[in-house]
Formats: C-alpha cells, structure tokens, sequence
C-alpha cells in the first residue's frame, strides 16, 4: 500500500510515522501554483481555501502513484469530518480509485479509531508502534523549538537568508531519524548550526515582535501563506505563530490534562469576545490575539483563508480587539488571487505603522 | 417590555415558539420589516465583505431593531439541534459577532445558549439565564415555553402537509388559512434552500409562488419528516457537520431517489460555504442518476428576470421530457 498524506507544515513528521510502521511512503510534493489551481478546479467554489489546496495536494500524490491517503481531521474541526467524504467523492468522480483514512478526535468515534490505527499499523507490533509515536512527537517537538528560534533570529540576520537555509538543511537532517536518540543528537547539532548564524545586535527596545494568528492551515503552511514569516523577518520583526504541531498535537490527540493546559489557556482569553468553541480556531485567535497583546507584542497579522466559517466570526470582531487592546491587526485572506507584491506592500505599511506607533510609545 | 426579534435566519424556522413564549411572558414582540434593498444596503455596510448574504441580511435586520425602542434584542447562540451535530460557525458564533461589531447592540442581545436533541428546542433549562435576566421566574420561563411548543408543534405539523414555512406561521398564528392551490399539477419539484434563503423576499424573490404558478408542485425540506430525512443521510459514511446543510443534502438525497420529483433546484445566497460543498454532491450525483438539477446562485445584483429566465426555461425542459416521456411509453 503506497501510502500519503496531505501537505501542510512540517511534513517530515507525518513521513516519519508511516516510515516508522513501514509503510511505503510517497511524500507529495510542496504545493505550487500548479497545486493551487487543480484544487481550484476541481472543488466547490466556494469551499474553504485549504479543502482546495489539501485536494491538489492529493492529486498530485495520486499523481505519482499514492493509492491510499491518511489526513487527519485537524484542518479545522469545523469542516474536517466531511473534507474526507467531500474529497474522496470528488476524487472519484475524476476517476481515481482511492482510499482516504481520516483521523479525528478519537474520542468521538472510539471504535473507528481504532480500526482505522489497526490499518494504518501494518500489522507492527504494538511496541513498534509506540516506540514510533514517541520518536515523531519528539521530533514535533524538537522541530517547533528550532522553527520558534529561526523566527525570532532572521530578522537580524546579517546575510539575508541565512536562517531558511539552515532551516531546509535541519529538515533534511530529521529526515535520518530513527530513534529518539537520533532526534536529541540531531536537536543539538541544529542549535549549534544556527549558533554560528551571524546577526545583528539590536537594542531590546528596538526590537519588533508580531504574532500570527489565523487558521491553522494557512499559519502553518509556508507554501500557501505567501512565506508570511520569512517576509515579516526580511522586514526586521521578529515572529511567533500560534500554531505549532506538537501543540496541536497535545490539544488533539495526548490524552492526559496537562498537555492541554496552553491551549486552554489561550481558549479563556478568547472568552471575552467569543464565549463558545464555534468551530475551526476561532476562538483560538481571538485568545491569541489577547495574549500577544498582554505579552507586549507589537502586532498580530490575522491569516484567513478565504471563505472560511469560522474565521470570517473573528475578522468581525478583531477590530472591537484591536481597540479594546490597543494593538494594531492586519487581516490577510488568502486565496488563489492573493499576489505575493499585494501582500508585501500591505505589510510593509503595516510595519511602517508598528515602528511609528513604537516610537510614540518610548519618545 | 419590547423584545425585537430579526426577520432572518431562523425567525422563518422558530418564530412561532419564540413569539408565542414571549407574548405569554407578558413581553411585546417586535419584528423586523420585510428585507429591502435598503435594509440589506445597511447590513452589506455592517458586515466583513466576504461573509455570506444571509448574514449580512440578518445585520440589517439587527440595525433596524437597534433604531426602534425595543429594548432587547433576541438572538439566540444556536449551537446544537442533534447529537454530534453542529450549527455553522456563523450561527454558533453569531451573538459574539453581532455583540462586538454594530455599535450599541452590545449590551441589548439576549442569547441564550440552544442545545438540544432534537428540532424542538423548547427546554426550559436553556432559557432559565435569560430569564433572571428579564427578572422573570423559572416558572414564568416554563409556563410560556409550554404554550409556544404547543404553537410550534402545530406549526410544523402543518408544515408537514406541504405547506410553506409563511403559510403555516400565517395559520397558527393568525388562523389564516392558505389559499387553494391550482389543481392542475403537473409537475414537482423538490427545492434545496435554507428557510432564511427560500422565503426571504429579497433573496428568491418569492421562488414558491412563481413555481406554483407554473403549476409546479413544490417540495421543501422542512415539509418533510426530520426522522426520516435522517435516516436518508445514514447511507453516508459522514454527514456534514451542520445540521441544516445536513438537512437539505438528505432532502436532495431523497428528490434524487424519489420517483414522483420531477427535478432539484437547489437555492443558495452567495458567500455560502456548506452550500457550496452540497451543491458539488448533488452535481455529481444528480449526473448519475440522471435528474434535472439546477442551481440558482443569488447575491445583491441578481434581478428578478434572471431568476424567472432560468427557472422557466428549467420547468419548460421538464415539461418536454416528461411528454416525450409519455409519448414514448
Ligand atoms: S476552519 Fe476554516 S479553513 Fe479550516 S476547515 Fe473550517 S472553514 Fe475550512
Ligand atoms: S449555512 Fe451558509 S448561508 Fe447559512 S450562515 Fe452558514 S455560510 Fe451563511
């Protein structure tokens, strides 16, 4: 069984957990402006941006020969039950012969869980198995550390890209692991490899922090996101996403109360303007945005994909926020139309904002 | 008390439970105008640009209340009518939206959270915190509720004999009877629209009639037995995670099998994101299956020619299939 998953983040860890059962995996490629617009044509117009991408994104793993697709449900709860159904219906009807396994919240269907785990095992021991999940969320984990550096760092490297290639070759280098020794070996070694990245020393005062918030999808995929983080460093400020996978993973899939903490936390910041879980990370954005705002950001750039449900609740709201907070938001609908020089200049204007607003504050 | 409730959204579904619970609580009822193009030009201006029409409708409708002197506004956080079911975002997170972003409503929405098991949504419990709010009894809460079920049960009884959702609200609560229909029938049609989609005048612009007076029989969702659209939908391995885009596929699903429904015509207002995923379903397999289907998209420009073009030229193609139909047998 050829088995592939859908593009979004830091696929390596998705990889390593088929490869760790031994399965054969076939890795779809990043998506391109090709990816966008297959999934363009082929799905509803107005379905949420990710279900377009996440559907080019099959095509082109059928293309080069998946013949089964796992995802998980976590594109945004809201649609993530029916993005399988929607998908596999469209996929067929295009004439390709295919499985997809989704994965959601196993507590909302325990026996299908496990059913679904039994396949996606292999017939591996169930030592192998746990062995394996504890090699990838390390690994998550070790990734989201190195991936919260770089985005601090590149905004005072001295050779601009310096950071995106360490960052490519660290990905590569993950790609060898096999226990979670490997993971810790490697972890080190990366630290180090940015250690010897040059920068700039800039005053704490002069420094510019800027949250993103938004869907998850459009956060975390650099592809679809116009590489939100690598311009917002180019343009001298320093990231941070609300959205990290091990994080996702500890909400979603870590049993125990523990791991849930943080995002719960986040979840009671939104309280205030959005009192219920209304699906996909609304609330979560909202929360975030509270949070930077406390935490003494400078700003947050709102991520959206177009036409999605959720999302398009906050957006309404995000201006009350901004006030009430006193912290400047841009919103960024994404979509097949967003031009990469559009989005630069909105930004660039954006920061010209922040650092004014930064002056008046110290002066 | 004035308490102003928004012609939109599910005013069309709940009205009869809502008004007769707030009358009987001693409390006025005020409804919003019908939409206007003025009203929906208000709400177009309140509203994000990308969020669908019906929301920007209800926006109108909640500014308009916002100028009379009502002195609440009721506007319920619909979260839930089934298990493992949700309403869409929009509705789920509509008190917030409306709350936070047109001016002065902040303080005057009364939302009370609504999860239930099933349509009939009349449990006390769900109402008691508006109640202390209004400063009324939880006696008070459950003695109205009990009077609007009664109004609301007749009303989706009489839904159910094929009556409109205006027809039915017009009958239990002024004892209107609807008019005949044309006997001559010839043809039926099932339609596909949310009720805030299919009977608000702006947005299909009074689809119903104009098919009927084509002598079309028109089949709506919520003239049909919730059990057994649900069970329709059981033959999928997942169903959407909206209640009422559930209810239209299993309606769509149902016309598609149903050999007395002569074609589909699935309304949707522009913007809508469930619709949109429904509609590529019912594409698919209305193809397969071989039955008319049609979608009639609506936003602020389109013009009531257009509409009637289309819905002719459809009822016209049915009408020549079918007495091809007949002369062939
Ligand atoms: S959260 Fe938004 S983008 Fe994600 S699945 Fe839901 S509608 Fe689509
Ligand atoms: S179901 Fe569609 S039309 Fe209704 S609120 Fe949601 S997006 Fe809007």
């Amino acid at each position: 069984m050829k088995v592939s998953f859908p593009y979004m983040g830091t696929t390596v860890i998705y990889k390593k957990l088929l490869e760790l059962l031994g399965h054969e995996v076939i890795e779809p490629p990043e998506p391109t402006q090709r990816t966008i617009d297959l999934g363009v044509k082929y799905s509803p117009e107005f379905a949420c941006f990710p279900l377009k991408v996440v559907l080019g994104s099959y095509i082109e793993a059928l293309e080069i020969g998946a013949e089964t697709l796992v995802t998980s449900g976590g594109h945004g709860p809201c649609r993530a039950g029916f993005y399988g159904e929607t998908h596999k219906k469209i996929l067929e009807n295009m004439g390709y012969d295919v499985d997809i396994i989704v994965f959601d919240g196993y507590k909302r269907d325990i026996m299908g869980t496990i059913k679904k785990v039994l396949r996606v095992k292999n017939g591996k021991p169930w030592r192998t198995v746990w062995k394996a999940i504890k090699t990838v969320y390390a690994m998550a984990k070790a990734l989201d550390g190195i991936e919260k550096r770089i985005g601090q760092m590149r905004a005072y490297e001295i050779h601009r890209g310096d950071c995106t290639k360490a960052w490519q070759k660290i990905k590569k280098s993950f790609d060898d692991v096999k226990t979670i020794e490997d993971v810790e070996r490697i972890e080190k070694e990366s630290h180090i490899l940015l250690d010897e990245i040059a920068l700039r020393d800039v005053p704490d005062s002069d420094r510019l922090r800027i949250g993103i918030v938004g869907e998850i999808y459009v956060v975390m995929e650099q592809s679809i996101n116009l590489r939100i983080e690598e311009t917002l460093g180019s343009l001298g400020a320093e990231v941070e996403r609300s959205q990290y996978i091990s994080e996702w993973i500890d909400f979603n899939l870590k049993p125990g109360a523990s791991a849930k903490e943080h995002e719960l936390y986040i979840l009671k910041k939104g309280e205030k303007y959005i009192q219920e879980i209304i699906g996909g990370h609304a609330k979560q954005t909202v929360g975030h945005i509270v949070d930077y705002a406390e935490r003494g950001f400078d700003g947050v750039v709102h991520l959206m994909p177009f036409a999605c449900l959720p999302e398009l609740v906050s957006q309404s709201i995000i201006p009350t926020i901004s006030k009430d907070y006193n912290i400047p938001v841009i919103t960024l609908p994404i979509d097949e139309q967003t031009g990469a020089a559009n989005v630069l200049t909105r930004l660039e204007a954006f920061m010209d904002l922040i650092r004014n607003n930064k002056k008046t504050k110290t002066a | 008390m004035k308490i102003g409730i928004p012609r939109a959204l599910l005013y069309y579904y709940y009205y009869p439970l809502w008004k007769t619970f707030f009358e009987t609580l001693g409390c006025e009822v005020i409804i919003s105008g019908k939409t206007t193009i003025d009203l929906l030009d208000k709400g177009i201006k309140a509203s994000v640009s990308d969020i669908c029409v019906p929301i920007k409708i209800l926006n109108g409708h909640v500014l308009e209340l916002l100028e009379s002197d009502v002195d609440y506004i009721f506007l319920p956080r619909m979260m839930s009518i089934r298990k493992g079911e949700f309403f869409c975002p929009k509705f789920m997170g509509l008190p917030d939206m409306v709350r936070h972003s047109l001016p002065g409503a902040k303080d005057k929405i009364l939302f009370p959270n609504i999860s239930s098991l099933s349509d009939d949504i009349s449990d006390d419990k769900l109402y008691y915190d508006m109640g202390q709010r209004l400063g009324v009894t939880d006696k008070n809460i459950k003695e109205s509720l009990k009077e609007g079920r009664k109004v609301w049960n007749e009303f989706r009884r009489f839904s159910k004999e094929d009556y409109t959702a205006l027809e039915a609200m017009d009958y239990v609560l002024e004892g209107k009877l609807p008019e005949k229909q044309v006997e001559d029938i010839n043809i039926t049609i099932g339609l596909m629209g949310y009720v805030y989609d299919v009977y608000d005048d702006l947005v299909s612009m009074g689809i119903v009639d104009r098919l009927r007076k084509m002598g079309v029989k028109v089949i709506t969702f919520e003239m049909m037995d919730e059990v057994m659209l649900d069970r329709e939908l059981d033959s999928m391995k997942k169903r959407l995670f909206w209640t009422f885009s559930n209810k239209l596929l299993a309606a769509g699903y149902k016309f598609l099998k149903d050999e007395s429904i002569d074609g589909i015509i699935h309304v949707t207002a522009f913007g809508c994101g469930p619709d949109s995923l429904i509609g590529k379903l019912m594409e698919i397999d209305s193809e397969k299956l071989g039955k008319p289907f049609m979608t009639i998209r609506v936003d602020e420009h389109t013009g009531e020619n257009h509409l009637q073009t289309r819905i002719e030229a459809f009822v016209d193609m049915i009408y020549r299939k079918k007495s091809k139909y007949i002369k062939e047998a």
